[in-house]
């Protein structure tokens, strides 16, 4: 299921993941795969990674994200983490997780109008 | 009794004689239960401690096996042979837990068994201290019951404008209170959409390390979601602790009131109060 689950979608010259609720590590690796093939076919400046259904948050999928966000910002894109849930942020605390550089936004929308918004004024975790 | 004085043979013996003396001791003392087993389980001696909060006169227990002192499921689990073992095997035993007074009802003891062995190390008994603790347990699950119902009424978290979240802190934060403070929080960001939170520490009345660490940590979890916080009701006082313990708050928006907070919020929303009369 793991490569058949997963769409990036492309609107104008952003991409837009859609993370699956519980997803393996075989789905993760496969997830940053398409992710920085879509952003050398289409040029993308910026991703929304949409995390809103995502349960549950491990050390493996952290690290994922923080790697995606680092890789996809040497190939000139910003990264945005959308809509995680009360529970994983707290949890991911914790244990001490982090994402790395990326952007975090509270939905979608709120994602994209910070990669619509001047580069400044970003926000790091 | 002789084989119970671990007391060395030259303790100030008088004119009762040490064993008389030491016998009366004991059997004299009234806050603890103080008996001996035989090496089965079997009561042997009996004082004025144990007729008093276990309810049996001496000659009504001495013979009876311990188990009658235990609650019925305490003794269908083996909890008496087991501590006996225990304390046969390892030299004494320790627990506090549920015990059962002649008259059925139930107190909370502390007991302390220890094998008695002669000179060979064979096994002569035991013997078996136990104090009646249940005001102190009642005490303290009334102190563990309130500290729970003051810990979920103090932390209330606010929507004062649209976007915005205010949560007040009062009094110290420890590790507990962080973790049900940050998701309370954190809820309410997401129910509310709230991208800006004003966390006031005005009521907190001293910041330390772990203080400043629990803060630290919500903070993040906060922006985890994608909002921010605000820290809030920076005192003087707080201000120079955070500077002297080298704790370090940079990338962290602060001021000293929660309205400069807000002033902060609906900068970061893009929204500006104008007086009425002005839009004119």
């Amino acid at each position: 299921m793991a490569l058949e689950s997963i769409s990036v979608i492309k609107l104008r010259d952003l991409l837009l993941v859609t993370v699956p609720p519980d997803p393996d590590d075989e789905t993760i690796s496969a997830l940053q795969e398409r992710v920085l093939q879509a952003m050398a076919l289409y040029e993308a400046r910026g991703l929304v990674l949409d995390i809103s259904t995502v349960q549950t948050l491990d050390s493996f999928f952290a690290r994922t994200v923080a790697e995606t966000v680092q890789m996809v910002g040497l190939m000139g894109g910003r990264t945005v983490l959308a809509g995680m849930c009360a529970s994983v942020a707290v949890t991911a605390t914790q244990l001490g997780l982090t994402v790395g550089n990326a952007l975090t936004a509270l939905d979608v929308d709120r994602a994209l109008d910070l990669l619509n918004a001047a580069p400044s004024g970003a926000r790091c975790v | 009794m002789k084989k119970a004085t671990n007391t060395p043979s030259k303790s100030p013996a008088t004119v009762l004689g040490s064993e008389e003396s030491f016998r009366l001791l004991v059997e004299g003392i009234k806050d603890y239960a103080i008996i001996m087993l035989d090496p089965t389980g079997h009561v042997a001696s009996w004082n004025a401690g144990a007729a008093r909060f276990k309810g049996y006169r001496a000659e009504e227990i001495i013979g009876k096996h311990l188990s009658c002192f235990y609650p019925t499921e305490a003794v269908q689990q083996g909890l008496p042979e087991q501590e006996l073992k225990t304390a046969a095997k390892e030299g004494g035993f320790e627990n506090e837990g549920w015990r059962v007074r002649k008259d059925g009802k139930r107190f909370w003891a502390n007991v302390i068994i220890s094998a008695l062995r002669d000179k060979d190390g064979s096994l002569r008994g035991f013997s078996k201290v136990t104090r009646d603790l249940t005001e102190r347990k009642q005490a303290e699950e009334q102190i563990q019951q309130q500290s729970k119902e003051i810990m979920e009424l103090s932390t209330p978290v606010m929507q004062v404008w649209q976007g915005v979240v205010v949560a007040p802190l009062i009094g110290s934060l420890d590790s507990q209170r962080t973790q049900q403070f940050m998701e309370r929080l954190l809820n309410r960001i997401v129910e509310t959409n709230s991208p800006v939170a004003l966390v006031d520490i005005m009521g907190v009345p001293t910041v330390d390390t772990q203080t400043a660490q629990h803060l630290i940590e919500t903070i993040s979890a906060v922006r985890l979601l994608g909002a921010q916080v605000v820290l809030t009701g920076v005192r003087p006082a707080i201000a120079q602790t955070l500077v002297h313990l080298g704790i370090d708050l940079t990338g962290i928006m602060t001021r000293s009131s929660l309205s400069g907070g807000l002033q902060v919020a609906l900068d970061i929303l893009n929204l500006k109060v104008v007086r009425k009369d002005d839009s004119r």
